[in-house]
């Protein structure tokens, strides 16, 4: 009993009307759950717009049915299927597509959520020391894993600073 | 500037700007009290998501926005040891000065090599553009800096070693 020091308890969580006891998930929209398969089948069917040359459709199909409600492994597999996405496109390709991608019709939300993965990608490459990406093969580990993991979130950066000027540039029009 | 690093501090600074949107706000767990939400971590509905924008597995900055305080971690690039010791010791410098900068943590968070605290106080005080500014000159002089001390240790290492060797010739 004398091993406890009192001094450090938070008392306050103890108080069932305190903030830390506070449900977060209250506050998050309900979403469907969305089985590992599903999310599956969908990369697979993406993957096919992407090889038959259609990136840009790919990328407008794969921004608009997010998996929400998936758990941890479908959105790891829907997060590597966007940053192949935005690996095979050109960079000469990027603008006019962001433009495009902006002007139809939910655009805005579309560049939203292209944003999302975007830093969800950059944050991904440096958490992961020996990360399985692009459809389950495992990566090199360690060095030639790292520079391809950092190599491609960054391909997604450019793309975010652009995606963004793009928007702003909307904005003031 | 490098190929690489322009889009790294465009990214950092558009992030920061949207980041750097604060207000004042007055503590929900206690009474007339005015605390950074982000360092108090009191109530979790205050806070949002932190972002980290990466050049590499070695060079990232991490932004934890909140209602009235962004919080901004640097980890700055360390090819070796001696790189390791040289940004230890250059980031220890600062913090020791901390109040001599304003928006310095005086302790990074864990698993970066500096840290930034920006209240809406500061954001009220000085101009948001010109912080931001601060933050992306830091990132680019910091580079340079510890290169150039690396330069002049190997110098005066090699220096030391003739002169110290030259008897025994």
């Amino acid at each position: 009993m004398a091993e406890i020091n009192w001094r450090t308890i938070n008392i306050d969580a103890y108080d069932p009307e305190s903030c830390y006891n506070f449900d977060l998930r209250s506050l998050t929209p309900q979403v469907q759950p969305i089985s590992t398969q599903d999310v599956q089948t969908l990369s697979g069917q993406i993957r096919q717009l992407m090889r038959s040359g259609q990136s840009e459709d790919a990328l407008k199909g794969a921004l608009e049915n997010v998996p929400y409600g998936a758990d941890d492994a479908g959105r790891a597999i829907h997060l590597s299927l966007i940053t192949e996405l935005l690996q095979s496109i050109r960079q000469a390709d990027m603008t006019p597509l962001l433009q495009r991608l902006y002007s139809s019709p939910n655009g805005s939300e579309t560049c939203d959520t292209l944003m999302k993965y975007l830093y969800k990608g950059m944050a991904q490459g440096t958490t992961g020391h020996t990360q399985t990406g692009q459809g389950g093969k495992i990566l090199t580990p360690q060095a030639t894993g790292f520079t391809q993991a950092g190599g491609r979130s960054f391909g997604g950066a450019e793309g975010g600073g652009q995606g963004m000027s793009v928007l702003l540039s909307w904005h003031e029009k | 500037m490098s190929q690489s690093l322009r889009p790294y501090l465009s990214c950092v600074r558009t992030t920061l700007t949207a980041a750097l949107s604060l207000s004042n706000f007055a503590s929900q767990a206690s009474e007339r009290h005015n605390v950074p939400e982000i360092e108090a971590q009191t109530s979790p509905e205050l806070l949002l998501n932190p972002l980290t924008v990466s050049r590499n597995a070695e060079e990232r900055v991490f932004v934890e926005p909140s209602v009235n305080s962004v919080r901004i971690s640097i980890r700055i690039k360390q090819a070796d040891e001696i790189e390791h010791i040289l940004v230890h010791k250059f980031t220890r410098f600062l913090t020791q000065r901390a109040e001599a900068f304003f928006i310095l943590r005086r302790k990074p968070v864990p698993g970066y090599d500096i840290s930034f605290l920006i209240t809406n106080f500061h954001t009220e005080e000085m101009l948001k553009h010109k912080l931001v500014d601060f933050i992306i000159e830091f990132m680019e002089e910091v580079d340079k800096e510890i290169s150039e001390m690396k330069l002049f240790m190997n110098a005066r290492a090699r220096y030391v070693a003739e002169s110290f060797l030259t008897p025994f010739d």
